[in-house]
């Protein structure tokens, strides 16, 4: 573990051990905030994927989801120094990037833009028997999950993304979204329920 | 427990967030009831399909520099309305071929400023007390007029004539002394071999956490006498590395690691069971881990990795 230590030690701080890669990002945090370039790239280059997906899964358009992400690391960077020590930044993170989607979403819903999530369409395949997934092409079955996803609604989608795909904890997921934890729990199971429901018939899971 | 209760809970179970409670009755119903335990390989199976969902997003080394351009923006920003004419004067001076001039115009500004003001000083009735003293007016209007400053830090008297002025230059900072962000022009940043390396150091680091923890699983110490085991900090260690875990896995199996995602796929089921003990467990519950965990040698695959 040594290498691995002295691989990822940061710039002038050869304690700092940047695996806080791994764990909690104070000292990224810190120096980012008072005006270290590296250290806030380090923390886009932590952040940055899962961040794009979590937005890319709730608004389901790609070249929005990397403007949001843009939009989401800024304001980040902005508000960095009134960050809560005691907030996990992915959470922090996250908690902007809803807010950044959310905002989004809202715009859209105004300007009526937003046939392709209320458009119940999914992948044709109602023609096959349900196939083992692993003889599912990989663009079939990211086309089957993304266009169930786009279905839930927004809260339900939320919750799921940030458990299933995040894999958030139930407390993580409450400081991001500001739901309690029974209604998350309850949203959290009624969208396994759906998305099994909708990827069912074409997906045969097996154990 | 009945199997109606033990579904109620099961999606809780497989997200290592069942009270403990709890969780230590589902594993106990799931042993003996073969269609609860169905169940709970179908949900984890359904995990298994969401891990392949891939949303085929790349991160562009463009996209940094999008944020590093207008975080530099903001910086500047804010800096430039910070130290306003403090920084102009600062890099002015800065600067050896402005240094001389810069000095000179400042030194004629003043000058001409000063004596259009005792122009207008001297239009105006004298003070009594400085016509009762003798002072001139030329020596005198300047340090009346001139703002109240807290004394120095050091206890000494400022000297006659400081004005508020006096201590711009020495406060503005030299361009590029300051955090100011620059917008990266290192053309690349994010290669998906960079990625692959730090995935690979993520994982040698959570793999060696997870050798760790199992380690220290399997020693613990147990006797029959023991009511109870404290483990409420393997406990949440576990939750921790779980969330790792299947993240890990995933990427890995993304990547066409497989041998990477085997491990992560044989740790998984420890961390699960760790994760769902109850703080303090029974030396029962503990010495069926601490067995499988020998039994399967599963630390040393992780200490081979």
């Amino acid at each position: 573990m040594k290498r691995l230590t002295d691989e990822l030690s940061l710039e002038g701080q050869p304690g700092a051990f940047a695996g806080s890669l791994m764990n909690s990002s104070a000292d990224l945090v810190a120096r980012a905030a008072s005006g270290d370039q590296e250290a806030f790239r380090l923390i886009f280059e932590r952040y940055s994927r899962p961040v794009i997906s979590f937005i890319y899964d709730l608004v389901s358009d790609r070249d929005l989801a990397e403007e949001l992400a843009q939009e989401t690391f800024v304001r980040a960077f902005r508000s960095l120094a009134a960050r809560r020590q005691e907030t996990k930044l992915s959470t922090w993170l996250f908690g902007i990037a809803k807010n950044v989607a959310r905002e989004s979403l809202r715009a859209r819903a105004r300007d009526q833009r937003h046939g392709d999530l209320a458009d119940g369409t999914v992948l044709d395949l109602s023609d096959r028997e349900p196939v083992p997934v692993n003889q599912l092409l990989n663009k079939e079955l990211n086309e089957l999950i993304q266009n169930s996803l786009a279905l839930l609604d927004e809260d339900k989608r939320m919750v799921f993304t940030l458990k299933v795909f995040q894999q958030c904890s139930y407390q993580e997921i409450a400081d991001i979204t500001g739901f309690s934890i029974p209604k998350l729990k309850t949203d959290l199971h009624r969208a396994r329920t759906e998305m099994r429901r909708r990827i069912g018939p074409y997906v045969r899971v097996e154990s | 427990m009945k199997c109606d209760d033990c579904l109620k809970l099961l999606e809780e179970y497989l997200d290592g967030e069942t009270a403990a409670r709890d969780a230590a009755r589902v594993s106990a119903h799931l042993v003996t009831c073969a269609a609860c335990a169905r169940e709970f390989e179908a949900l984890t199976a359904e995990q298994e399909v969401y891990a392949r969902y891939d949303r085929d997003l790349h991160v562009s080394p463009a996209m940094w520099q999008a944020i590093a351009g207008r975080t530099a923006e903001s910086r500047s920003i804010e800096s430039g309305s910070r130290l306003g004419l403090a920084a102009w004067l600062g890099a002015l001076f800065a600067t050896p071929r402005y240094a001389f001039a810069g000095a000179a115009a400042v030194l004629l500004l003043a000058v001409v400023v000063g004596v259009m003001f005792l122009r207008a000083r001297t239009g105006e009735q004298p003070r009594p007390e400085s016509v009762a003293r003798g002072d001139s007016p030329l020596v005198q209007s300047p340090v009346t007029s001139a703002p109240k400053l807290p004394p120095r830090v050091d206890g000494t008297a400022r000297p006659v004539g400081f004005k508020s002025s006096d201590n711009v230059v020495s406060k503005a900072r030299p361009p590029g002394s300051g955090p100011v962000f620059q917008p990266d022009k290192s053309g690349v940043l994010f290669t998906d071999a960079a990625y692959a390396d730090i995935e690979d150091k993520e994982t040698a680091h959570h793999v060696a956490q997870a050798e760790s923890l199992l380690r220290s699983v399997r020693d613990l110490e147990v006797s029959d006498d023991d009511d109870e085991v404290d483990v409420s900090y393997e406990k949440a260690e576990s939750r921790r590395l779980l969330n790792e875990n299947v993240v890990l896995r995933r990427d890995a199996e993304m990547a066409g690691k497989f041998p990477v995602k085997k491990l992560l796929g044989e740790l998984e089921p420890f961390l699960i069971d760790i994760a769902n003990l109850p703080d303090k467990t029974t030396s029962t519950d503990l010495r069926v881990i601490k067995e499988r965990v020998q039994k399967t040698e599963i630390v040393a695959a992780l200490r081979i990795y």
